[in-house]
């Protein structure tokens, strides 16, 4: 009897506590974050039968690592968009990886993403299926015909260490992902603000991690070495996405010229 | 009536000359020739000669008789008395100059009795009527006791007298101490005639000063070029010593009268004297845009009879090259790179950023080689390179982890100075940055709850409301012109207190209110002190560029918000809700009118100028109401101040309860006329010479060579003294008795 009464009070008890702790949560309360809506967001961008990133981790692997190693705030879980969807122009930055060749853009995808250009967006195209000398897949060709039909008036160039994505918050020499691939990134510039990135370099393939906390992808030929510098790359183009060209003023120059001269780190 | 014989008006004066001519050859020819080959009768020859040449002459003028009622007109002779301001210069214990002036213009009234003097004074611009009798001045009319004008401009006084329609003068006289802006000092002959030639008359001048007083003197200020915020503005200063004062070395001071407290040391220098003439140049740095008054200053030497000019208070309206902005970021955002963005591409702003792009929680996982990052210097940024900077933008920034809290003092007095703040939300902006209870708070134009656990972000999606001032403020009509009443949903605010008295709620929460029950600002503007302030307490202001409104809008409202924000605080005419001008230079213990433009959304509005001194915060400030407008009223208001002591002022408009528009002027009490206090009898001399007049002393006799009167018929009656047949029969008997006579004495 005894033993079934404290049973009930305990019971009681719990479902007291549960309901305050309940209301608690429930209750608006004051909070300091504003949310993650002006983090850094990977967005995934569909379009030209792309359904997915091709490397279905490492957006959120990306914001991560952002987050860990920067200040930056970082969407832990990016969102997807259409291009043809009127949310395309909610946010400055989109990314588009695959390992297939894409379907010609339909008129309603390329008014989208032309809006989204126009507003000073920035695209990252990374080439999952890129062969491990880097030469590029059929992805990545067809990539950049179908975003010359979206920007029809410029062409990529490279950018090498000298360009600020090389120096956002790392100091790299050269690009690099799963695959060693080129040394430079290519790069569709207009006014001096970089509108689209092309990567030969597989950076997703270098991000992914797996739920059990192992690397999907092996990268070549540098090992985890190369993957770190992977990482290091899409941590600067984040940063670049947010601080844009901060690390060109002036005052960081004389810093800058100083390390570049040091022995090259991992 | 005045009556006199004339010759008949239908004969042409060479007809005259000629019958004259041959009348006196023909009496020539009888007394010299004919007499001596008379054989008698002499006397009758020539008494019949005499009256038949004139009854000849007669018969060919046929006199008529004039009848006339005339007046004798004297010529207009304009006396130009010098008004200007230095004509009141103490003269070491003699009468001042307006008094020699005053007695020498009598004077001369009375020795030209027989010209009809119209007494004028010059000063700036045309001359006016001076009133010259016992009588007082008339209305439109000055007194000859007035020397208040600001310059003395004899070159534009005679332009506007040979402009006019009215009867042209035949002389002018200037009654002056020489001391004369235009024609210059060091005008030439050719310019001194030119003054004459317009009137085509000769200009006769009195001097009304001899001996110079004794006095040391700011006497020129000049700067070359524009002045420029931060940019060294070089001055040249002229200083000089007259009336026997010995100064070989004069020190002369360039400061700054400054709101936030005593003025500030620009520069100093030490000018060497020779002939009782000196320059220094000196090199001053204004960091403030917009109307500034510097004091250019002397140590005067024992003696020194004036020391009203051994001061210069001059007004500098300092323009910016470009404006400076200090973006401090206290992390890497959407937000944080839309501000940047804008800030960049805009070429008039001048941006030096600094991101925390690393906290000591981060873990790069890197050697700090291998790293960008710089340290934040945050100790040079805000003691050394403060000054230098129009606006601070603190964006998401806490001041507590990276040693900003020791330099809040410093930021506030930055602020008060004239400064420009702008606190952009975030999670570690205003009450989560640690700003509540620091003397940065006090700048801001909202109250940030100090208390501990105060709530510091209302993270629920918010969309923020526009106030009455926020639709009607001229700061932010550019983003209500592009995205009307329309505004992106944005993530969250921060907690704001209630506005701080002078300031105004542009955008306020839709929902949430402030502790008095007001809703709570999320866009507050203030003035503070010399300086502005804005609280944006929104993180998600980038969404007027990235959102569907953005793309409605080709993302023109956030370039439109900030270019108002930044506009606003760097005092952009476009954003100020009115605008003030003096309408006359100030002079001290004198009148002074101040215009008020205004928008016409204002017209009803309660308005006052408050003017305060700059350089002395204990005096109280003067109040005064501006008139409402009726609706479709002129824009333009125009109200007096009362007479200003000598000194800085500000003034500001205040329009209902929000911020102020702001002008700074001066009050000389000398000012340009009294700068140099040395009459200038040469220069009245070369005029008087160039122009065919006549040079006089005040103390010598003053008749002039003024033109003659003239005379001017008002009646006039003409009668033949006999009919034109009465001439002939009286010359053809004239002539045939001198016939008959010349035959009885034996001539043809």
């Amino acid at each position: 009897m005894k033993r079934s009464r404290a049973r009930s009070v305990f019971v009681v008890s719990s479902l007291i506590a549960a309901a305050v702790a309940a209301l608690i949560v429930a209750l608006p309360r004051p909070a300091r974050a504003f949310g993650d809506v002006g983090a850094f967001d990977p967005r995934v961008l569909l379009v030209g039968g792309v359904t997915g990133a091709a490397r279905t981790s490492a957006p959120a692997r990306w914001s991560w690592e952002l987050v860990q190693r920067t200040s930056a705030p970082g969407r832990l879980k990016p969102t997807q968009v259409r291009a043809d969807d009127p949310a395309v122009v909610d946010a400055p930055f989109l990314f588009l990886s695959g390992e297939n060749g894409l379907v010609p853009f339909t008129p309603q995808e390329i008014s989208g993403l032309r809006k989204f250009f126009a507003l000073g967006g920035i695209l990252l195209v990374d080439d999952a299926a890129v062969s491990d000398e880097g030469a590029p897949s059929a992805f990545g060709r067809s990539a950049r015909e179908q975003i010359a039909r979206v920007l029809p008036d410029t062409s990529p160039i490279a950018l090498g260490p000298d360009h600020v994505v090389f120096k956002t918050f790392y100091l790299l020499r050269r690009a690099e992902g799963r695959v060693a691939g080129p040394k430079t990134l290519e790069a569709i510039v207009r006014g001096g603000q970089v509108q689209v990135l092309f990567s030969s370099h597989d950076i997703g393939g270098a991000l992914a991690r797996g739920a059990t906390g192992a690397w999907e992808n092996p990268v070549v030929p540098g090992g985890d070495l190369q993957r770190e510098r992977a990482i290091r790359l899409a941590v600067n183009i984040a940063m670049y996405t947010l601080c844009s060209n901060y690390k060109d003023d002036q005052v960081h120059a004389p810093f800058l010229m100083r390390r570049r001269a040091l022995p090259v780190g991992p | 009536m005045h009556e006199r014989l004339a010759v008949n008006g239908d004969l042409p004066l060479w007809a005259v000359v000629l019958a004259c001519a041959l009348a006196l050859v023909s009496l020539g020819v009888l007394l010299a020739v004919e007499l001596r080959r008379r054989e008698r009768g002499g006397p009758t020859i020539v008494l019949t000669g005499l009256l038949a040449v004139a009854a000849l002459l007669a018969a060919v003028a046929r006199p008529v008789r004039i009848a006339a009622r005339e007046s004798v007109i004297g010529a207009k002779v304009i006396v130009l008395s010098d008004l200007s301001r230095s004509m009141a210069l103490p003269q070491n214990g003699k009468a001042p100059r307006a008094d020699v002036r005053d007695a020498a213009v009598g004077e001369i009234a009375k020795k030209a009795k027989e010209a009809r003097l119209h007494v004028m004074g010059f000063g700036d611009g045309a001359p006016v009527p001076l009133a010259t009798g016992a009588g007082g001045a008339k209305p439109g009319e000055s007194s000859s006791k007035d020397s208040t004008a600001p310059r003395s401009d004899l070159t534009t006084a005679l332009r506007a007298l040979a402009g006019s329609a009215e009867e042209r003068p035949q002389a002018i006289v200037v009654v002056s101490d020489g001391r004369l802006d235009d024609p210059g000092e060091d005008a030439a002959k050719e310019q001194l005639q030119a003054l004459g030639r317009d009137l085509k008359v000769p200009i006769h001048t009195v001097a009304t000063t001899v001996e110079s007083p004794a006095d040391a003197s700011v006497r020129r200020v000049s700067a070359a070029g524009a002045a420029v915020a931060h940019v060294p503005l070089p001055l040249k200063v002229d200083v000089g010593c007259a009336g026997g004062l010995s100064c070989d070395e004069l020190t002369v001071t360039a400061r700054e009268l400054r709101e936030d407290g005593a003025p500030a040391l620009l520069a100093t220098g030490l000018a060497h004297l020779k002939d009782g003439k000196g320059t220094v140049d000196l090199a001053v740095t204004l960091d403030r845009a917009g109307a500034r008054i510097l004091e250019i200053s002397i140590t005067p030497p024992s003696g020194d009879t004036i020391p009203e000019n051994d001061r210069r208070l001059l007004t500098f309206n300092v323009a910016r090259e470009r404006v400076r902005v200090l973006h401090v970021a206290g992390r890497p955002t959407s937000d944080v790179r839309a501000l940047r963005q804008w800030l960049k591409s805009d070429a008039s702003v001048d941006v030096v950023a600094f991101f925390i792009l690393r906290t000591q929680s981060d873990t790069p996982n890197a050697r700090q080689e291998d790293l960008s990052l710089i340290p934040f210097p945050v100790d040079e940024l805000f003691t050394e390179h403060l000054p230098s900077f129009d606006a601070v933008v603190l964006q998401d920034f806490d001041a507590q982890p990276y040693g900003l809290e020791r330099h809040l003092p410093q930021l506030a007095r930055y602020v008060k100075a004239g400064g420009g703040l702008i606190m952009v939300g975030g999670q570690n902006s205003f009450v989560a940055g640690g700003y509540a209870n620091t003397p940065l708070a006090e700048v801001l134009p909202v109250t940030l709850d100090g208390s501990p656990g105060a709530t510091a972000a209302d993270v629920a999606n918010v969309v923020p409301a526009w106030t009455d001032d926020g639709r009607a403020a001229p700061l932010l009509s550019p983003l209500h012109d592009v995205v009307g009443e329309e505004l992106p949903q944005m993530p969250g605010a921060n907690v704001l207190g209630d506005v701080r008295p002078g300031g105004l709620v542009l955008w306020a929460h839709p929902t949430r209110t402030t502790k008095s029950g007001a809703p709570m600002p999320i866009l507050a503007i203030g003035d503070q002190g010399d300086g502005r302030s804005i609280a944006l307490g929104l993180d998600g202001a980038w969404q007027l560029e990235f959102s569907q409104l953005g793309a409605r809008t080709s993302g023109r409202g956030y370039g439109a918000l900030w270019d108002g924000l930044l506009g606003w605080l760097m005092r952009d005419p476009r954003f100020e809700p009115g605008q003030l001008e003096l309408v006359a230079p100030c002079v001290a213990d004198a009148p002074t009118k101040l215009r008020v433009r205004l928008p016409s959304a204002t017209a009803q509005k309660d308005m006052t100028v408050e003017v305060r001194r700059l350089d002395k915060q204990d005096v109280p400030p003067i109040r005064v109401e501006v008139p409402k407008r009726s609706a479709g009223s002129s824009s333009a208001v125009e109200i007096s101040l009362p007479p200003l002591a000598a000194g800085g002022y500000t003034a500001r408009l205040k329009l209902g309860a929000g911020p102020t528009t702001r002008r700074d002027f001066a009050c000389e009490s000398g000012g340009d006329e009294w700068a140099d206090s040395r009459p200038d009898r040469e220069r009245m001399r070369a005029l008087a010479a160039a122009t065919g007049g006549s040079f006089h002393d005040a103390t010598d006799d003053l008749t002039l060579p003024l033109p003659s009167p003239a005379v001017v018929s008002a009646e006039r009656h003409v009668v033949p003294v006999a009919p034109s047949w009465a001439w002939s029969l009286a010359a053809a008997i004239a002539l045939g008795v001198h016939w008959f006579a010349r035959r009885r004495s034996g001539l043809s």
